[in-house]
């Protein structure tokens, strides 16, 4: 069985998980141009950009020799749940013979979520079982810890040094095998950011920028044309509405997870849940206003169901708000300085409101 | 003190749910006002209020809404059906309807009437749903309750009617498979049925088909949809695939639709492998009726060919 996966964010966790349990993994490349080429060719026009892309990536690893697919299902009512379906029966149609294992939540169907695990445990005990999950998640954990201090510091470090150490401690993490080593690297990466000569400057001085919208384009920076570092190398820090840790939270622990709290900031724009993370988006936005950003930027594919809704509440929610809120679209024909002219007017938008308000405190 | 006048929508789900809106609305004494046809002046209105990104549906919805607002009524009625069926939601953007109308149009808030809707079948009748509505409408619940009775009955009775389909075998039979906004708005499909219906062709659409049918066939399928018309849409399509009086397939989808772009994919590569001829027509706003027309005809003529 030769694995592979959708490449999406820190990709490292799920290739680990695999190894964990002695699977053979085909690593999905990193969506290039060449991917998203192959994956709009083969998929449906209007399916959503994240579809196409992971298309391309199947393709790609298919090639490079994998023969199983591991992916997340879900029952709606976001499209995103019928991903592993369609591809399935797309690939079928090219005659690609390649096993779909889609995990579906446990409660639709649990003979089939437990014969799914148990492709995935293969020889290993149930012991062994828990302790590689509790491997991963603390590793998902530290690793998200440590890019939240990166997305802060980086605004500061203009010559690279905290890029450095973030590539590095990615690699000091992908040869871990147990939880010590993981804190041990954890430990060590934070001790080496702390001991970079970079000062932050006075609250007063910050630009702090919130980035929401749909989990795929959000987390995915070959996607979204790195638009954290891009944001980091203005000067400004940035914090993501969606980390894998949250993620794993909110889909095992949905009730101890920060999702309910965010959720119900946003009731007074979006009432109910909608699919995808359109509530966590609004409420998100209620949120960063609450401590302080000074701006959203929200993401989205062109065409997300969900997104799309919570887009047409962002004109009302900026002016009640007072925070200024920039959208884009992602897709095939995003081009980078399409991104960067948008942003870089954004950010001068930002700095402008930003020192209005301050003038405004002074003088009453 | 009049009536109060009570505006709905002549969009989305109103060509699915009219009949019983109408028998209800009439049972509770209250006036009401369905909104002009679609027209241009109409749907560049409701561009105007909507983002660019989204489904001409929503857009037509939105210039609906505006179009009441200028006829004066006193509330819009902007239903928030979340599902009509146990487990199987509509597509989000019905699920945030009254959110999006809210935040995209100014000072509407207090002119929308809204209330959720979860139910097990189609019927929209379940009580509890308008218990708010019933509320804020001042409406006492015996009457409310009977209304919605005689509106449900009356809606089933049409629901009936709808099924009962003749299929002439001589001429070409072409199903028509989209939801009911983009198949019975003759502004935005360029009045597609009178077009076919000109040309001599018979007409069946997923209403003509037995719920029975089209759950059964739902079944056959690895996993259902998420969206109730989207899973109505796929049952009946692969009714018409293995059906044989059926010559032909025409699939009318809005731009931008999502459910439609996962349930076309299938569909076409199933009725390629059925043999069965099949056609998507893409419809937004800014189609020509030429660009239709064509494509049409040059189906037809290919049906025509193949049963001769």
């Amino acid at each position: 069985m030769k694995i592979t996966f959708p490449h999406m964010g820190t990709t490292l966790i799920f290739a680990k998980l695999f190894e964990l349990f002695d699977h053979e993994i085909i690593m999905p490349p990193r969506p290039s141009k060449k991917t998203i080429d192959l994956g709009v060719k083969h998929s449906p026009e209007f399916a959503c950009f994240p579809f196409k892309v992971i298309m391309g990536s199947y393709l790609e690893a298919i090639e490079a020799g994998a023969d199983t697919i591991v992916t997340s299902g879900g029952h709606g009512p976001c499209r995103a749940g019928y991903y592993g379906e369609l591809h399935k029966k797309i690939l079928d149609d090219f005659g690609h013979q390649v096993n779909f294992i889609i995990f579906n939540a446990p409660q639709d169907n649990w003979s089939k979520f437990m014969e799914n695990l148990k492709k995935i445990k293969a020889k290993k005990s149930w012991f062994n079982f828990w302790r590689n999950l509790k491997i991963i998640y603390k590793l998902a954990k530290a690793i998200d810890n440590v890019e939240k201090i990166v997305e802060q510091k980086r605004a500061y470090s203009p010559n690279g040094e905290v890029d450095l150490i973030w590539k590095k401690a990615k690699e000091e993490f992908n040869k871990i095998n147990t939880i010590d080593e993981i804190e041990f690297v954890e430990t060590k990466v934070k001790a080496d950011l702390d001991s970079l000569s970079i000062h932050l400057p006075a609250d007063k001085d910050r630009i702090k920028i919130g980035i929401i919208g749909e989990i795929y384009v959000v987390m995915e920076e070959s996607i979204n044309n790195y638009i954290e570092e891009k944001l980091n190398s203005f000067g400004v820090e940035v914090e993501r509405s969606h980390y894998l840790s949250d993620w794993i939270d909110d889909t095992f622990l949905p009730f101890f997870g920060e999702s309910t709290k965010i959720k119900a900031k946003g009731q007074q724009y979006i009432k109910i849940g909608i699919g995808g993370h359109a509530q966590e988006s609004v409420g998100r936005i209620v949120d960063y206003k609450d401590r302080g950003f000074h701006g959203v930027i929200h993401l989205k594919p062109f065409g997300c169901l969900p997104e799309l809704v919570s887009q047409s509440m962002l004109d009302k929610i900026a002016k009640d708000l007072n925070i200024p809120i920039l959208s884009i679209s992602i897709d095939e024909q995003i081009a980078e300085a399409n991104i960067l002219t948008r942003v870089e007017a954004f950010l001068d938008m930002v700095r402008q409101q930003k020192s209005l308000e301050e003038r405004k405190i002074k003088h009453g | 003190m009049g009536k109060l006048k009570l505006g709905i929508p002549r969009a989305l789900l109103y060509y699915f749910y009219y009949p019983f809106w109408e028998k209800l609305f009439s049972e509770l004494d209250i006036e009401l006002i369905v909104s002009n046809y679609t027209s241009r002046e109409q749907l560049d209105k409701g561009i105007k209020y909507s983002i660019s990104e989204i489904c001409v549906p929503i857009k037509v919805y939105i210039g609906h809404v505006l179009d009441l607002i200028n006829q004066g009524v006193d509330y819009v009625y902007i239903p928030r059906i979340i599902s009509i069926k146990k487990n199987i939601f509509l597509c989000p953007k019905f699920l945030g309807l009254p959110d999006m109308i809210k935040n995209s149009i100014p000072e509407i808030e207090n002119k929308i009437l809204t209330h959720q809707i979860t139910a097990k079948d189609d019927s929209l009748a379940g009580f509890k749903n308008y218990l708010g509505m019933a509320d804020k409408l001042n409406i006492s619940k015996w009457k409310l309750f009977w209304a919605l009775q005689k509106a449900n009955s009356h809606w089933q009775e049409h629901r009936k009617t709808q099924l009962q389909v003749n299929i002439d075998k001589k001429v070409l039979t072409i199903a028509l498979i989209g939801y009911v906004y983009n198949i019975y708005d003759r502004f935005i499909n360029m009045d597609l049925l009178r077009h076919l219906r000109e040309m001599g062709i018979n007409i069946v659409t997923f209403e003509m088909v037995d719920s029975q049918i089209i759950e059964q066939e739902v079944k056959l399928f690895p996993k259902p949809m998420f969206w109730e018309f989207t899973n109505k849409l796929l049952g009946a399509g692969y009714h018409f695939l293995k059906s044989p009086d059926i010559d032909g397939i025409i699939y009318v989808s809005a731009f931008g639709c999502g459910p439609d772009s996962i349930l076309g994919s299938f569909l076409e590569i199933d009725a390629n492998q059925a043999n069965k001829p099949f056609m998507t027509l893409r419809i937004d706003e800014q189609t020509g009726e030429s660009h239709l027309l064509t494509r049409i005809e040059a189906f037809v003529d290919l049906l025509k060919l193949k049963k001769s």
